[in-house]
């Protein structure tokens, strides 16, 4: 019963600052909202197609191709650009307006129909995933389009071969109707490649890899559970420098207990937390968390006892409120920075993977995809489930020596 | 001189603040390293990123077909060994289990029928490519690499049709043979296209060469500089509040010192913190990370801009406040999500269009938003004339905030 009156305590004391209470929960609700319509969440844009810019400095049928080639693409849309926005092209990639811009040069088409083709040329930023992707997408689009002028010459030379053109005329309109053929096509080649995602938002799959809050709901729930660290490690430092804590242990209490009562009020905050955003993405953000409810429920209760465990050690810790910001704020952006919070850890190297996942953030955040995203069951929870136990064991541990050193 | 005496005393306590020793200059130099390290500051070179191998299980059910071998044998090439580790398998379904399992990232299934479609000009296959929905770049490499060698049996394919149909048209009967001849001819053809060298790719002009690495450290650097640069003027001004509590303010006051005094000594230390922060995050992080800032009088306005904002809004959360238990809310709270609002579009920078628009708008209504602008500007090699109208809002909103917060101080202090 003590363990419970103290832990009430504790939570009284959270919910009176109600700002910061409301700053946990609604904070990660609009970095959630914000963050997943970066990357398309609410999938309502008219064309959630990476833009890429089109000048056609050639002007002839085959760059017309070209720009009809690109916009038949599921990840770029081409946005023709006028002689007055080729200026500045170099600018809009440079600004993020255009994931990239495709150059096709004067001379381009008759080029290709020489069998001697002048490159395009392509502006990008090939530090940035849109870049890159972008860049494949025209690669694609450009090597078809050559394909089809090449199946055209080739047509063309067999009949010359065979029967032979009565004039130039006869050769050109021969091989404009088999390019025309050769276009049509590609557009529905009879050889393809099916790309397919397992798992819960495949249906949602964009040019991202999933649906936009399917990577954003999770990670704010890992980051902001880790930003309530502050003001729960405020209790512990206010409490020992008020000596409540010294008076405290002059009672019957112990210090197993008092650790326990202080610990448990945190477990509950941050559960409570998590709850609330588990509710959210749920029911507003249509993320499927409760296909699974039972795994869902293990990576929240293990979640919340490493957080809660590691707010504990920090309490315990720090000398004075600053340090309890200090370490809590320092904590949260290295803990969801390097487990996958900010940026998919797919996309850093090698060394820094390894690393990131020695994190318990990294193993949370893989417990909700699981789940989520991959569509995976209770069993994929269990790994997961289990490392952050060991963390949150271990943590506890530690604070507890350390408690042992307080007062 | 009692102004100097005050923001000497200041800067004293300040340089001796772990807070400010830790969260001003060792946190955001840790977390840009961090990144650094994440984005290829340990790539083998310059060009290059080291992206981690994906695993890929492929399952050639066309086992005795030429298409199926062809398309293993360019997975298993040694010259994707850095970027693929692919593994044969039996059967489609237990690939597919594995990219369940994240035993594996990818797998690909060649259809029994490949080779028979690819020789037969009527055939139809798909290739499928099953991943890992969480993973966007090792999946996008190996679609890349499959569309590729696709695309030259689909084109070859074409070409066979396109020409019988030509000739068909023309009364030309085509014959296998002829059209044997045609397919190896566009084989021959597609196997002299090195696909890389038919586009000329080039990074955006007039930003300053720099490697991909520092073209994604350098904004990320810059985000938190200025978060933290934020966080180090809060802290300084709200050493007032501090002294207020602690009764050191009140008793000052009983000395012939003016509040006006006390108000600018607490400026001038801070903006000299703040202009030693600055200087050792942007000198250090130009020495490691190879960051290029820019020229010395933009970067010095966008700095003073950035600093008379910071303080002035550092003085304005000070008004408010009653307590310096408030504090965790403030640097919890106000600063870590302006903050985190201000560099919104740095890690969003992927987000290209209409998305990417609304970030830079939504980024601007946080002061944050404005620094962070500016330092991306100098980094693209703005000039005065670029920054100013960046600089001249800092300043109109440094300048307000600074006083709204004096005015509301010195009733406090009255």
């Amino acid at each position: 019963m003590r363990i419970l009156d103290l832990a009430f305590k504790d939570l009284r004391q959270l919910v009176r600052d109600w700002k910061a209470a409301a700053f946990l929960v609604v904070m990660p609700i609009v970095f959630t909202l914000t963050f997943g319509f970066a990357f398309g969440g609410f999938g309502g844009e008219a064309d959630p197609r990476l833009p890429v810019g089109f000048a056609d400095q050639d002007g002839g049928a085959l760059s017309r191709s070209l720009l009809e080639m690109l916009d038949q693409s599921e990840t770029i849309h081409p946005i023709v650009l006028e002689a007055a926005d080729a200026d500045r092209v170099d600018e809009q990639v440079r600004e993020g307006e255009l994931a990239a811009a495709v150059i096709v040069p004067a001379g381009y088409g008759d080029s290709l129909l020489a069998g001697e083709p002048v490159g395009l040329t392509v502006i990008a930023d090939e530090g940035s995933t849109g870049g890159v992707a972008a860049r494949s997408e025209i690669q694609a689009a450009a090597s078809r389009l050559a394909g089809a002028v090449q199946a055209a010459r080739l047509g063309a030379q067999t009949f010359e071969e065979r029967v032979g053109f009565a004039d130039e005329a006869a050769r050109q309109s021969f091989v404009d109707a088999a390019v025309a053929e050769a276009l049509a096509a590609w557009a529905d080649p009879p050889l393809a490649v099916q790309v397919r995602q397992s798992g819960a938002v495949a249906e949602e799959a964009s040019a991202y890899g999933v649906g936009g809050f399917a990577h954003t709901s999770p990670s704010m729930m890992v980051q902001f559970a880790i930003a309530g660290l502050t003001g729960a490690g405020e209790i512990l430092v206010l409490e020992r420098k008020s000596r409540a804590l010294q008076r405290l242990l002059t009672t019957a209490i112990s210090r197993l207990e008092i650790a326990v009562g202080h610990y448990l009020a945190m477990v509950m905050m941050i559960l409570t937390q998590l709850v609330i955003l588990i509710a959210f993405g749920q029911l507003a953000l249509r993320l499927d968390y409760l296909r699974e409810p039972l795994a869902v429920l293990l990576i929240m209760v293990t979640m919340a006892l490493w957080v809660a465990a590691l707010g504990l050690l920090i309490g315990l810790i720090s000398r004075s409120q600053e340090h309890v910001i200090i370490m809590s704020l320092a904590l949260m952006f290295v803990l969801s920075g390097m487990g996958g919070a900010w940026v998919p850890l797919e996309y850093t190297g090698r060394a820094f993977q390894t690393i990131g996942h020695l994190l318990p953030t990294a193993w949370a955040m893989d417990g909700l995809e699981n789940i989520v995203i991959r569509g995976l069951g209770l069993e994929s929870a269990l790994l997961p489930v289990g490392v952050m136990l060991a963390y949150a064991v271990g943590l506890f541990a530690l604070a507890l020596w350390r408690f042992r050193k307080v007062g | 001189m009692k102004v100097l005496d005050i923001a000497w005393k200041d800067l004293i306590r300040s340089f001796r603040s772990l807070f400010f020793l830790f969260f001003g200059l060792a946190v955001p130099l840790l977390m840009s390293g961090l990144f650094y390290l994440a984005f290829g500051g340990i790539s083998s070179d310059d060009e290059g990123f080291d992206l981690s191998v994906t695993e890929v299980q492929v399952v050639n059910l066309d086992e005795e077909g030429f298409g199926g071998q062809l398309l293993v044998g360019i997975l298993q090439d040694e010259s994707l060994a850095d970027l693929l580790h692919v593994t044969a398998v039996d059967d489609a379904a237990s690939a597919r289990a594995a990219v369940d399992r994240q035993e594996a990232g990818v797998a690909v299934i060649i259809p029994s029928d490949f080779t028979a479609a690819v020789t037969d000009p009527q055939g139809q296959a798909a290739v499928e490519v099953y991943c890992d929905p969480t993973l966007t770049l090792g999946p996008g490499i190996v679609a890349g690499i499959v569309r590729q060698v696709v695309d030259g049996f689909a084109g070859s394919q074409i070409a066979v049709g396109v020409a019988s149909e030509r000739l068909g048209a023309a009364g030309v009967t085509v014959d296998a043979t002829t059209e044997m001849g045609i397919a190896m001819r566009y084989a021959a053809w597609a196997s002299g296209q090195h696909g890389e060298n038919s586009l000329q790719v080039r990074a955006p002009a007039s930003a300053p060469e720099t490697s991909a690495a520092v073209r994604i450290i350098g904004p990320i650097m810059a985000a938190m500089m200025v978060m933290y640069v934020f966080y180090t003027a809060a802290a300084s001004c709200l050493s007032l509040l501090e002294e207020q509590e602690k009764g050191t303010l009140p008793r000052l006051f009983t000395t012939p010192i003016t509040r006006a005094e006390v108000l600018g000594g607490q400026f001038i230390s801070a903006f000299v913190l703040l202009v030693f922060q600055i200087a050792v995050l942007l000198g250090v992080s130009a020495a490691v990370f190879g960051i290029q800032w820019g020229a010395p009088l933009p970067v010095a306005l966008v700095t003073l801009g950035m600093i008379v904002c910071a303080i002035g809004l550092g003085i304005l959360i000070t008004a408010l406040l009653k307590n310096t238990r408030q504090t965790g809310v403030i640097y919890g709270g106000v600063l870590t999500v302006a903050g985190m609002l201000g560099m919104i579009r740095v890690f969003t920078g992927n987000v290209a269009g209409a998305s990417g628009h609304v970030f830079d708008v939504v980024s601007l209504f946080v002061p944050h938003g404005w620094a962070v602008r500016g330092w991306l500007a100098l980094q693209q090699g703005a000039g005065v004339s670029e920054v100013l109208p960046t600089v001249a809002v800092m300043l109109t909103v440094g300048v307000a905030f600074f006083t709204f917060g004096v005015v509301r101080m010195t009733r406090r202090l009255a």
